[in-house]
């Protein structure tokens, strides 16, 4: 029985979160305290009532996936405790709307699983770019866009009571809804798709009228560059559309477009934008700049370098010293105190995630559950991919939360459903 | 539809495997030199914060101590209660400024293993002793206060050392530092005025600096001389007022210009006591280069002393390098040209004097203790190298005694016992010259009596200038120093 192996995956990951929590609690000095317990209860909780739900609803979807996200999100958590406990705790209310959340996305999927959603594609895209829409909104408004670091990604609901506002990022939603749209669309058109189109010599351009998708993701990604000016998201939601696309007709012109629509507008962003240039430049020279533009991705390396293989202990690094260190630069924090050992579990964990995901992708017979199990992959696999490769100075760091480790709530109940929607697709394959 | 996918999947794959190669790099290949970046703070960091083991002087005097914060217990902040004294020898562990000294090359014992590291909760499961481990010294503070109070402003060093075993009886280099500045606030522009100042304080003179020994060098031109045979005390040589120098038109002269002594012939122990230059030139040439370099050699040139702070090596050139230059051996026999000594290198020729030929390792520190005070490793005197045979080591300290009792070195002399020396006055270019005492005593001591081998140096002349010589610069800071080892009250 593939979901036992799960429950005691999943009761194996909280144990580790608890744990954990105890090793930060020994190291500053406290022992076995009530954060030990609450962890591992929250822990409980949130996956216990996800996994409760697929016991009932998807039996036999993938054991993997929860177990894998679990653990990530304990790694993640124990290091978010050991920088700021006051985080950590926001962290487990966050947990708990997550576990809330999937298990009622599985709810409402009961019957027909993820078929369903193909039915609302409209609905997604308009919820899509409504929810990418938000962060523009007026200061002034009791709904309110927030600009933080430079980008506009954050929406503030104001509460009556107190200063105090609640805050998410509907692009973390979003790109959920968008995958569902495209998984959708292509369903329905990758036929017309992959035949049109006009011969130039051996080359055989699309159609212009097909090039349309194209232009519009390249368009949407671009106007999140613009007007959010978050550099990460823009590269997300462009490489979905474009292997979204190969992956629907097959063909590499696709690709080969976009990739070159990819280059245009890198060089026009970075010629256009400040922020990108400053990126850049702490990319190529981060020791010229050490005190200023380079002094957070030299932090990063600073933090990985001394972490060395074992790293140095939980609670006994230095990572508060890394600007975002709990929510861009979380990776760089848990290479310093958990050792190369401990990248190299996250890094697999990732992989292993992005392997149990595209077999879901290549199993499934029906399309709209191909592309959709597709799409919910590369989305956690390219996200995971651009800020790692950040961090490791393989690329600009482009400000986007590694999924389940990173500190924050909405990029956590996003990543929760979308495995739940991975593991509801797997469930219908055996059926 | 599959195969896109596996292309797709694919490439994601080989991003993983990339960032599984940057990892790689950033955490094991380039890791050491990010942990080890000096605007990393958290080596310093961490270390500076915790508890550190004392350091002590060999009669017990602290030297370097961890307090606890008041503030928070868990905080440790390391203080070096004697201030500059120590600065070179014990060194300083800092927040900015690494590690030095034996701070430094005893990090190992002086940490604390009360962390949550594998090896210290299996250390404190296996009910082993995690607190810092405690060092005492071989120094005598109150030999290293005299020794520091008689060098006084001036730039230099000194070096005392038991002959028999080793033991660093007292090293102080000056102009000092005082550690606790480059601690506390303000402790990186400290540490910058330390670094850029032309004084260069932060130089451990008595190790890490070489100097040209000058006649101090004729000690061991002595040693192969009387080892080959080919002089002994009484000895006569011709005493000529200027020593030519075959194939140049270079000379040798004595100090003050004149022969050496009144007659036309003159004894080696006359010549030595005089520290007649003419004649050591002569008799450097006779030896010849490949004893000269190679009795330099046994007496510990051109190889790194075994210590446990920093020091460099004295260095003579190889003996080939004097076969078409005999001017270059005469001169070399006399401590100058290309001769380089540091003032550890120099103490310890008069400590293979003293000690029958035989060089022992020297040390710094005598015991490691555990946190309730028991010794847990001492160090045991090793002998280093044979320096010359016990008879010409007897002949040596009988030519030194003579300095002291009639020659340059009187100024070295405490009444009632035999001290035995040479001094030295080295020509450098641009500067006056460096003013050298080393030396030893008691002459013929048995195995009981105490004693005592030193070397001092004053760089540059110090407050003489121009008019220094070793006798009067560096000969009466010897003194005070013996007059304080053997308990006697001065003059």
């Amino acid at each position: 029985m593939t979901r036992n192996a799960e429950a005691a995956l999943l009761a194996a990951a909280s144990v580790v979160a608890a744990m954990g929590v105890a090793l930060v609690n020994f190291a500053t000095g406290s022992g076995f305290d009530a954060q030990v317990a609450l962890t591992f209860l929250v822990f409980a909780a949130s996956f216990g009532s996800v996994h409760m739900a697929l016991r009932r609803w998807a039996p036999e979807g993938n054991p993997y996936l929860f177990p894998i996200a679990a653990f990530l999100t304990a790694i993640g958590f124990t290091e978010i405790y050991r920088l700021d406990p006051e985080l950590a705790s926001v962290q487990r209310w966050s947990m708990l709307l997550a576990g809330a959340v999937t298990t009622a996305v599985l709810l409402l999927l009961r019957d027909e699983g993820v078929v369903m959603l193909r039915r609302y594609r409209y609905l997604f895209l308009a919820g899509a770019v409504l929810l990418l829409l938000l962060p523009l909104l007026p200061e002034t408004w009791p709904l309110y866009g927030a600009e933080v670091n430079g980008s506009r990604l954050w929406v503030r609901l104001r509460l009556p009571v107190g200063d105090r506002a609640l805050s998410f990022q509907p692009g973390e939603v979003a790109k959920v809804l968008l995958v569902v749209f495209l998984a959708s669309y292509l369903a329905d058109r990758h036929v017309a798709m992959a035949t049109t189109g006009r011969h130039l010599g051996p080359i055989r351009l699309p159609e212009p009228r097909q090039l349309g998708p194209i232009l519009i993701a390249a368009g949407a990604s671009f106007a999140v560059l613009v007007y959010q000016r978050d550099l990460g998201a823009s590269l997300l939601l462009f490489a979905l559309f474009i292997t979204m696309v190969f992956v629907a007709t097959g063909r590499a012109a696709y690709l080969v477009t976009g990739m070159g629509l990819v280059a245009v507008g890198g060089i026009f962003a970075y010629q256009q934008f400040d922020h990108v240039q400053r990126r850049v430049f702490a990319w190529l020279h981060p020791f010229d700049d050490f005190a200023d533009a380079g002094y957070q991705v030299i932090q990063g390396l600073f933090a990985m370098g001394s972490g060395s293989l074992t790293g140095s202990g939980l609670g006994l690094g230095r990572p508060d010293l890394i600007p975002a260190a709990s929510t861009d630069f979380i990776f760089a924090s848990v290479a310093e105190e958990m050792g190369f050992a401990g990248s190299i579990a996250v890094l697999a964990a990732f992989a292993l995630l992005a392997a149990a995901g595209f077999g879901i992708a290549i199993r499934s017979r029906d399309v709209f559950r191909k592309f959709l199990a597709f799409g919910l992959t590369i989305v956690i696999a390219v996200q995971a991919i651009l800020i790692l490769a950040g961090v490791l100075r393989l690329f600009p760091v482009t400000g986007i939360t590694l999924p389940f480790m990173s500190y924050g709530g909405s990029s956590l109940l996003a990543n929760m459903v979308l495995i739940a929607l991975l593991v509801r697709a797997s469930h219908g394959e055996r059926t | 539809m599959n195969r896109p996918i596996r292309m797709v999947a694919g490439a994601v794959f080989v991003a993983f495997g990339v960032l599984v190669g940057a990892v790689t790099y950033h955490q094991v290949i380039a890791g050491p030199d990010y942990r080890d970046d000096p605007r990393n703070v958290r080596v310093a960091t961490s270390q500076s914060g915790r508890e550190r083991g004392t350091i002590i002087t060999a009669d017990g005097v602290v030297v370097a101590e961890s307090t606890a914060d008041p503030a928070d217990p868990l905080v440790f902040r390391r203080t070096y209660p004697e201030g500059s004294l120590y600065g070179h020898t014990v060194g300083y562990t800092t927040f900015l400024f690494g590690s030095q000294g034996i701070e430094s090359s005893f990090s190992d014992d002086l940490v604390s293993y009360r962390d949550a590291t594998i090896s210290g909760v299996l250390q404190a499961i296996l009910g082993g002793d995690v607190r810092p481990r405690g060092l005492r010294l071989t120094i005598e503070h109150q030999l290293q206060e005299v020794a520091a109070e008689a060098l006084g402003d001036q730039r230099g060093a000194v070096v005392a050392l038991d002959p028999t075993t080793g033991a660093i009886l007292a090293m102080v280099s000056t102009p000092g530092f005082d550690p606790n500045t480059l601690t506390g606030p303000g402790a990186a522009e400290a540490g910058q005025n330390l670094e850029s100042s032309p004084a260069e304080p932060l130089l451990n003179r008595a190790t890490a600096a070489s100097y040209a020994p000058g006649s101090t060098f004729k000690i061991i031109t002595t040693a192969a001389a009387l080892e080959a045979g080919i002089a002994s005390a009484g000895t006569p040589f011709p005493n000529p007022v200027e020593l030519e120098l075959p194939g140049s038109t270079a000379t040798i002269s004595n100090f003050n210009g004149q022969a050496c002594g009144t007659g036309s012939e003159v004894s080696l122990a006359t010549a030595f006591s005089f520290s007649c230059n003419t004649i050591f030139g002569m008799l450097g040439m006779e030896v010849g280069a490949e004893r000269l370099v190679g009795t330099a050699e046994s007496f510990g040139f051109n190889a790194e002393v075994p210590l446990e702070i920093r020091s460099i090596e004295s260095s003579i050139p190889p003996a080939s390098s004097f076969e078409f230059d005999v001017p270059g051996l005469a001169q070399s026999a006399i401590g100058q040209r290309d001769v380089l000594a540091t003032p550890l290198q120099m103490a310890l020729a008069a400590a293979a004097v003293a000690n029958q030929g035989e060089i022992m390792v020297p040390y710094l520190v005598a015991e490691v203790f555990n946190s309730e005070g028991i010794v847990e490793e001492a160090t045991e005197p090793v002998v280093w190298q044979r320096a010359t045979g016990p008879a010409a080591a007897a002949s040596l300290a009988g030519l030194m005694e003579g300095v002291v009792t009639s020659g340059t070195g009187r100024r070295a002399s405490v009444p009632g016992i035999r001290i035995a020396g040479k001094t030295g006055t080295a020509e450098v270019p641009d500067s006056a010259p460096h003013a050298w005492f080393v030396g030893f005593g008691p002459v013929g001591a048995t195995a009981e009596d105490p004693q005592i081998a030193i070397a001092v140096l004053v760089e540059s002349g110090g407050d003489a200038g121009e008019a220094a010589t070793g006798g009067t610069v560096a000969a009466p800071i010897a003194q005070v120093v013996f007059a304080e080892f053997f308990g006697i009250g001065q003059e």
